[in-house]
């Protein structure tokens, strides 16, 4: 059973200057009781998310939609346990896995196998399981002999398959996805598709920021929006046979 | 502020369990060991060009130093050898340590993964160069066979030693490097100062009036616990000492720190 809470989650980014990020700075604040240079103890912040309160439980297949810098990837990192809520709590059950910023982790003078191996591993899983999982991915990527080739000689779109491949084999509970299906061909984003669908109907949670209507209308039953860190909506969704078109309500 | 998750491990909120150490250090001694192969993956001799640059580097300060120093060869070269190999391993650790979780921004930022995993990475890949620079080791040993003695086997205790406290250091070092971009440049300009410091050219009792220098150089005691017993010196109380000392007080601090700051990594990087 997997399962996410978020209590009054907010999230604020700390911006260092450059001075706030200087040795310097702090030194002669030490020296000079912090009277000269203060930046140091007055970090600005930025608000990423402000209190939100939301459950995600088995069965809930979430679209994240909202402007550039809504929150939508933060929302997904704080609900990965990457940043900690500055204030709240958060509570997370099952297995997570992440489909982030593509590339993180890769090891591009490496072969696909190895790079199989490598992001497994970093995922979190024991190296027998993600040589188990080899098969699966093969056949998923189809990149056929291009998998025993240096990962540099790969196409963006390939890579994506790659990627796109290892973090959904390893079972997870809790699938994260921040858009991916910018990169890659018609092809392989029905197949992305397909492979989400056949995820989600093993019961388990799903949440996938995205700026495309389509994708959250095929994939997901709950649409949330974000504005400003603050939740704007949250809806169920009907189904993709029956669909009304997602409000687009200004919050 | 609370957090708790169950992500890989079982019912393990605070995730410090030997099962978790044992996966998490075979997860960075996999990733180190891959990082080495990929930097070296066109070169025909890969890391052993590591093992050819300190021979150069040998070769060339045994000829200059010795006529300098008038010292004696048997004696001074594999001194020399054995203390340029831990002085790469030291420094490597120090000097790469406070860019070890910038640089490894873009996994901190998208995979949830403990911190001390991303420094025992570090160390691992410096024990991965040292283990190639053994090879030298071992011919300074077959060169100077007298020199082989059983107080050699005080190395591996003094070696383990030394690992212990590098890793703190990489592990204070980074977070510190995370927060305050000015580290890096510092550490790069203080370590050269320290290697004239430490007892690599010359041994300490050779300072005469002067070794006291040396004595303020933390890492002096780092290259002398490991060096000393492999050109048959038995082990010093002193130098043990020092370096158990800062063991102790080093991982407290570290231990005290990251608990205050590790949720704020992610946030640095």
């Amino acid at each position: 059973m997997a399962r996410v809470i978020l209590d009054d989650v907010s999230v604020e980014y700390p911006i260092y200057s450059a001075g706030a990020f200087s040795l310097r700075s702090r030194l002669i604040a030490i020296g000079t009781g912090g009277r000269i240079s203060n930046v140091s103890r007055h970090v600005k912040t930025v608000a990423a998310l402000d209190g939100l309160n939301l459950e995600f439980k088995d069965g809930d297949r979430v679209g994240l939609v909202g402007h550039n810098g809504s929150g939508k990837s933060t929302l997904l990192r704080t609900i990965a346990g990457i940043f900690t809520p500055t204030r709240g709590k958060i509570s997370a059950e099952g297995r997570i896995s992440t489909v982030f910023e593509l590339g993180a982790g890769l090891q591009r003078e490496l072969s696909g196998y190895d790079n199989i191996i490598r992001m497994s591993m970093m995922l979190g899983t024991s190296r027998a399981e993600a040589e188990a999982n080899i098969s699966d991915i093969e056949a998923f990527t189809e990149l056929g002999d291009f998998l025993a080739m240096p990962v540099h000689t790969y196409s963006s779109g390939m890579s994506t398959r790659l990627i796109f491949a290892v973090a959904t084999s390893t079972n997870p509970e809790i699938l994260l996805v921040d858009e991916v299906f910018a990169t890659g061909d018609a092809d392989f984003q029905e197949r992305a598709q397909r492979r989400m669908t056949a995820f989600v109907e093993k019961a388990n949670i799903l949440v996938l920021a995205t700026h495309s209507d389509t994708v959250v209308e095929s994939l997901c039953n709950r649409q949330i929006r974000l504005e400003h860190g603050l939740l704007c909506s949250d809806e169920a969704m009907l189904g993709p046979e029956n669909s009304e078109p997602p409000s687009n309500a200004e919050c | 502020m609370q957090f708790s998750m169950l992500v890989d491990l079982p019912k393990s909120t605070s995730a410090i369990s030997w099962r978790s150490i044992r996966h998490h250090a075979y997860i960075a001694w996999y990733i180190a060991w891959s990082d080495t192969r990929a930097r070296y993956k066109r070169s025909v001799i890969g890391p052993f060009w590591l093992v050819l640059s300190t021979l150069i580097g040998v070769g060339g300060l045994a000829v200059v130093w010795g006529a300098l120093m008038n010292a004696d060869m048997a004696e001074f070269v594999p001194s020399l050898a054995i203390g340029l190999i831990l002085w790469q391993a030291i420094s490597g650790s120090v000097t790469e340590s406070v860019r070890a979780f910038t640089d490894d921004a873009a996994i901190i930022k998208n995979i949830k993964t403990p911190p001390l995993r991303i420094s025992l990475q570090l160390l691992f890949r410096q024990i991965i160069n040292l283990l190639h620079n053994m090879v030298l080791v071992v011919l300074m040993l077959a060169i100077f066979p007298r020199l082989l003695s059983p107080t050699a086997f005080f190395a591996i205790p003094g070696l383990i030693l030394v690992l212990i406290n590098l890793l703190w250091v990489i592990h204070v070092l980074g977070f510190l490097g995370a927060r305050f971009r000015d580290l890096e440049p510092l550490v790069s300009a203080i370590m050269p100062m320290l290697f004239f410091m430490s007892p690599v050219l010359y041994r300490s009792h050779e300072l005469g009036a002067h070794a006291f220098i040396m004595r303020f150089n933390p890492l002096s005691y780092f290259v002398e616990i490991v060096r000393d017993p492999l050109l048959g010196h038995g082990p010093d109380a002193l130098t043990y000492g020092a370096v158990v000392v800062m063991a102790v007080v080093g991982w407290s601090l570290t231990l005290w720190m990251t608990h205050a700051k590790k949720h704020r990594l992610a946030y640095w990087v």
